[in-house]
């Protein structure tokens, strides 16, 4: 076999070796040039387990595969943004992106989560096909014996010199090798470097229209790879039988009824006790009979969700150091604004002083956690997972069987959306499938029930901030202080694994590192730019019950859709509306006067004009009279390079504290808008979400642990409740930037709706959810 | 042994007669378009039609539907098809005009509880040709054992494609 000479692509190496008639490919590999320091919770990891496969690989065919670490939960990016982007930059078809690979730890690279598909995930993408291009660009010129220059791409053939070829010809009866230069991001996972020439936004053909998500038809005709359908041979069905608190240890397990279960098995590891059977429902029932006749410890160390309130002001903040640094790129505040913003509050005309308060959530997906494990006899271990950070996931197993990440291979399948709840590598049965599985030799599958999914799982951190806003003579703001109070949101530690006392990282605890895994950073940028002086500081603390537990486990927390920004962005513009308020202004019209970013400025006008917002002050003329009260309230929100605004309109009850959201208007800007019908989509479902999660949701809970087991326990949203939804689409192609589109929506209508309630009735709501039972009582003071 | 009509073939399967028809379904049967949701007929992800109702599989014993006539998700395409033969295809055959309205709408965001919803939109067109919004808001709220629950918020796409597929279906 003949080889050439490497040749240098912008920084990348592409290597050559010429084969045997008929095969041939440009796959796409990864150099490691540098990595990030610090990053949160080092798992074990190895840089070489990272490295696996080729993120674009171009056939001799023509044909393009796209191997991403990211999986799909309900996004759709992968199978929308991401083939149009590689389109674009390959400039070839999207029908020649024939296949896309997701989050299988032996066959993709590392993506890090799915929590940055866009904005800062999709450099990734947009690079690796820039850098492929510029390869085959290169081989182009040479077979075609003209400058590079002079070579074109279109649709999937170079032109140059009077002669043309396409890009299957180019590869074929060829093993080319491109060679990329990455950086390891830790659990963001690897990050493309170098800059290779990218497509001019003006020249794209694909980026900025709609096409369909190319997993949508297998889903709607029961032909997707859903991970409950799983099936291995000779494998085990597995229900487990959970504490019956929070802090309750194993006193004696239930035994099978061999007469009533006769395939039936209980296993006990430590505080795990799970049924096994070869049949699902007997596996369920027995389980039930098992659980039945289990003994566990007595336990009492939760304040309860009525308490929750004051009990958090009790939390041991003081020992984890404050933060006063962003997460998007933010610089972190002067070290003099705290004294900036006290002075200029004590100096001001009026004062605004007010607390908000935020309970916990459940991501609640709508089918319960669940896996299949594979644990050979030579410690080989396949975990079939559904989860947003496949190599994370991996590493936790690893660490608990005590053995090297590449001995354990995790593949992806279609779920249900976990909304955060799997970014840290395990939504909850993974850990528990692999125990089993390795400790009765046999596949086995995993499957919670709905009460344990809601019960054992983690949560949205509760959370509640204490805000002054100064205000001058003219009813402008002067002054901004924020103080931000949460949990620690990011305990990863398999529960499994946990309650089997196997190896973990560590639970969330404080420390005075001030990347402590307990830090609470500031996660909601400012972005009313005429308010100079502005202090906020994000404080964090240890998990509630955590440390009374002895299993350590608590309430456990985890990033949830918008992670942090909706705690603190929510009391901000809730704070804002009153803020507007006390100056007698219209909240949309005050916003504007203090926002100096044209594209803060622009989503506002959108829903302005978009809802037919009419300025005028606040609350509405005639506010309190009638039984049915109508208002309407806006919000702003910043994220990842995406600009968002809000306006909801509400109809209140006042006999029964009823809230009914009538109509949401939201306008956002990412830059550029790569695919406005599945945006529409994702923005449609973050709204419906937000409302949801300001109308409905509080997670309850008693001193011993989650009382929430169902929904009706903890309800959500239904279609009855379902506001009008109007997303307006700011496409701005010559910011040339992806902001982030799939998140950030569901963060938005919480304070519009509290302005709208406002602005109904006269009355200020300080915390979430709006139920009739907060609501009335308010409306009747 | 229990003997049931699934989607339109004589089926034997040797599960116990109490064993909840999802189960049947999706292990004895392999058919897995209804999903384990909550098990307590409370979010309609499980959701199939017998004799031509929307039934909670979860909770439905597979005895209970001896007798009758049960359609999953993988039914529908023949089901519209044995009504309306070839005629009535709206769309590629292998779809029923529900399941063409659900992609040309791009309705599923995660997906997961699509078939709940495909299966009620089913029930509700074949008695209500052309609803109006509200007649679809109240069949998946309050027309069946609970409303159908999504997570991902995909409620405002599902109204659109029930639409949609009324007018192919009226095609």
């Amino acid at each position: 076999m003949l080889q050439t000479a490497d040749r240098d692509i912008h920084g990348a190496t592409l290597s050559r070796r010429f084969l045997l008639r008929g095969a041939g490919a440009l796959t796409v590999g990864f150099g490691l040039v540098g990595g990030l320091a610090g990053c949160v919770n080092p798992p074990a990891a190895t840089v070489a387990s990272k490295l696996a496969s080729s993120w674009i690989k171009v056939g001799p065919d023509g044909t393009v595969a796209v191997h991403t670490g990211n999986s799909d939960f309900g996004q759709g990016t992968v199978f929308t943004a991401y083939r149009q982007i590689v389109a674009d930059e390959l400039y070839t078809t999207i029908e020649a992106i024939t296949t896309v690979v997701t989050g299988d730890t032996d066959r993709t690279p590392d993506g890090g989560g799915s929590y940055a598909l866009l904005f800062m995930g999709s450099p990734n993408i947009r690079k690796a096909a820039a850098y492929t291009y510029q390869a085959l660009l290169d081989l182009a010129a040479q077979k075609l014996g003209a400058p590079r220059s002079a070579v074109t791409a279109e649709d999937g053939v170079f032109r140059g010199g009077g002669r043309s070829i396409g890009y299957g010809d180019l590869v074929r009866d060829q093993a080319l090798s491109l060679t990329i230069p990455v950086q390891d991001m830790g659990p963001m996972g690897l990050r493309i470097s170098g800059d290779p020439p990218t497509k001019p936004v003006s020249a794209y053909k694909y980026v900025g229209q709609s096409f369909d998500n190319t997993a949508t038809a297998a889903r709607v005709t029961a032909r997707a790879d859903w991970i409950t359908d799983v099936r291995l041979p000779g494998m085990l069905h597995a229900r487990m039988v959970r504490p019956r608190t929070l802090g309750s240890t194993l006193v004696s397990a239930g035994t099978v009824d061999k007469a009533r279960f006769p395939g039936a098995q209980v296993v006990v590891k430590g505080n795990l006790v799970a049924v096994v059977s070869p049949n699902e429902w007997e596996a369920i029932q027995a389980a039930q009979s098992v659980a039945d006749g289990t003994r566990w410890t007595d336990w009492k160390g939760l304040p309860g969700h009525e308490r929750l309130p004051e009990a958090l002001r009790g939390n041991d903040w003081a020992a984890t150091p404050v933060s006063h640094e962003g997460f998007f790129g933010a610089p972190p505040q002067a070290a003099d604004a705290p004294d900036r913003a006290r002075r200029a509050i004590a100096g001001a005309a009026r004062t605004l002083k007010a607390s908000y308060f935020m309970p916990y959530l459940k991501h609640a997906p709508i089918g319960p956690t669940i896996a299949v494990a594979d644990v050979r006899p030579d410690g080989t271990t396949t975990v079939h997972a559904h989860n947003q950070n496949a190599q994370l996931l991996r590493r936790a197993i690893a660490t608990m069987l005590g053995t090297a990440p590449d001995n354990v291979v995790v593949r992806s399948y279609a779920g249900p959306g976990h909304y955060g709840r799997s970014n840290g590598g395990v939504s909850g049965a993974e850990d528990e499938a692999v125990i089993l599985s390795k400790e009765l030799g046999k596949p086995v599958r995993v499957q919670w029930m709905r009460d344990e999914d809601i019960q054992w799982s983690t949560q949205q951190a509760a959370a509640y901030s204490d805000i002054e806003i100064g205000l001058d003579a003219q009813g402008r703001m002067v002054g901004y202080q924020a103080d931000h109070f949460m949990p620690a949101m990011g305990d990863t530690r398999p529960i499994g694994a946990v309650l089997a006392g196997l190896p973990t990282i560590p639970a969330p605890a404080p420390s005075t590192d001030p990347s402590a895994p307990t830090v609470n950073r500031l996660w909601d940028d400012w972005i009313y730019g005429s308010v100079k002086d502005v202090s906020q500081t994000g404080h964090g603390g240890s998990q509630i019950g955590q440390a009374a537990s002895p299993l350590k486990v608590g309430l456990r927390d985890q990033s949830m859709r918008t992670p942090g920004q909706f705690q603190q962005n929510f009391p901000r513009e809730a704070a804002i509306n009153e803020a507007a308020a006390l100056a007698g202004a219209d909240p949309l019209a005050f916003r504007l006067a203090h926002a100096t970013d044209p594209r803060v400025k622009g989503v506002l006008e959108a829903v302005r004009d978009a809802s037919g917002w009419q300025t005028r002050p606040t609350p509405a003329h005639g506010a309190g009279q009638g039984d049915v009260l109508r208002g309407r309230g806006v919000s702003n929100l910043y994220r990842e390079a995406s600009y968002w605004s809000c306006v909801a309109e509400v109809a209140v009850t006042r006999s029964t504290g009823v809230v009914k959201v009538e109509r949401i208007t939201l306008a956002v800007d990412p830059g550029i808008v790569i695919n406005p019908k599945q945006l529409k989509r994702q923005v449609e479902g973050g709204v419906t979400m937000g409302v949801s999660q300001a109308l409905f949701e509080e997670v309850r809970f008693d001193e011993s642990g989650v009382t929430s087991r169902d929904w009706s326990s903890y309800p959500i949203l239904t279609m009855a409740d379902l506001p009008e939804i109007k997303v307006v689409l700011l496409h701005k192609p010559e910011i040339g930037v992806y902001g982030s589109g799939s998140e950030a929506a569901n963060a938005l209508p919480a304070a519009a709706i509290v302005g709208a309630l406002h602005d109904a009735t006269g009355v200020f709501a300080r915390r979430l959810p709006l139920t009739p039972a907060y609501v009335a009582p308010l409306l009747s003071t | 042994m229990i003997s049931l009509t699934v989607n339109g073939v004589a089926r034997e399967v040797a599960s116990s007669p109490d064993t909840p028809l999802l189960y049947v379904l999706r292990n004895d049967l392999g058919l897995t378009g209804p999903q384990f949701g909550c098990g307590l007929a409370q979010c309609g992800a499980c959701s199939v039609l017998v004799d031509g109702r929307e039934m909670r599989s979860c909770v439905t014993p597979a005895s209970m539907a001896v007798g009758h006539e049960v359609t999953t998700l993988e039914g529908l395409p023949q089901r519209w098809a044995a009504k309306h033969g070839a005629a009535g295809a709206a769309g590629p055959q292998d779809l029923h005009p529900v399941q063409q309205a659900w992609i040309e709408e791009q309705t599923p965001l995660c997906g997961f509880c699509q078939n709940g919803m495909m299966i009620k939109a089913t029930e509700l067109l074949e008695t209500t040709p052309a609803p109006s919004t509200d007649q679809i808001k109240a069949a998946f709220t309050t027309g069946g054992p609970s409303p159908h629950l999504c997570r991902c918020g995909s409620y405002t796409a599902i109204i659109d494609a029930v639409h949609r597929a009324a007018a192919l279906m009226k095609a």
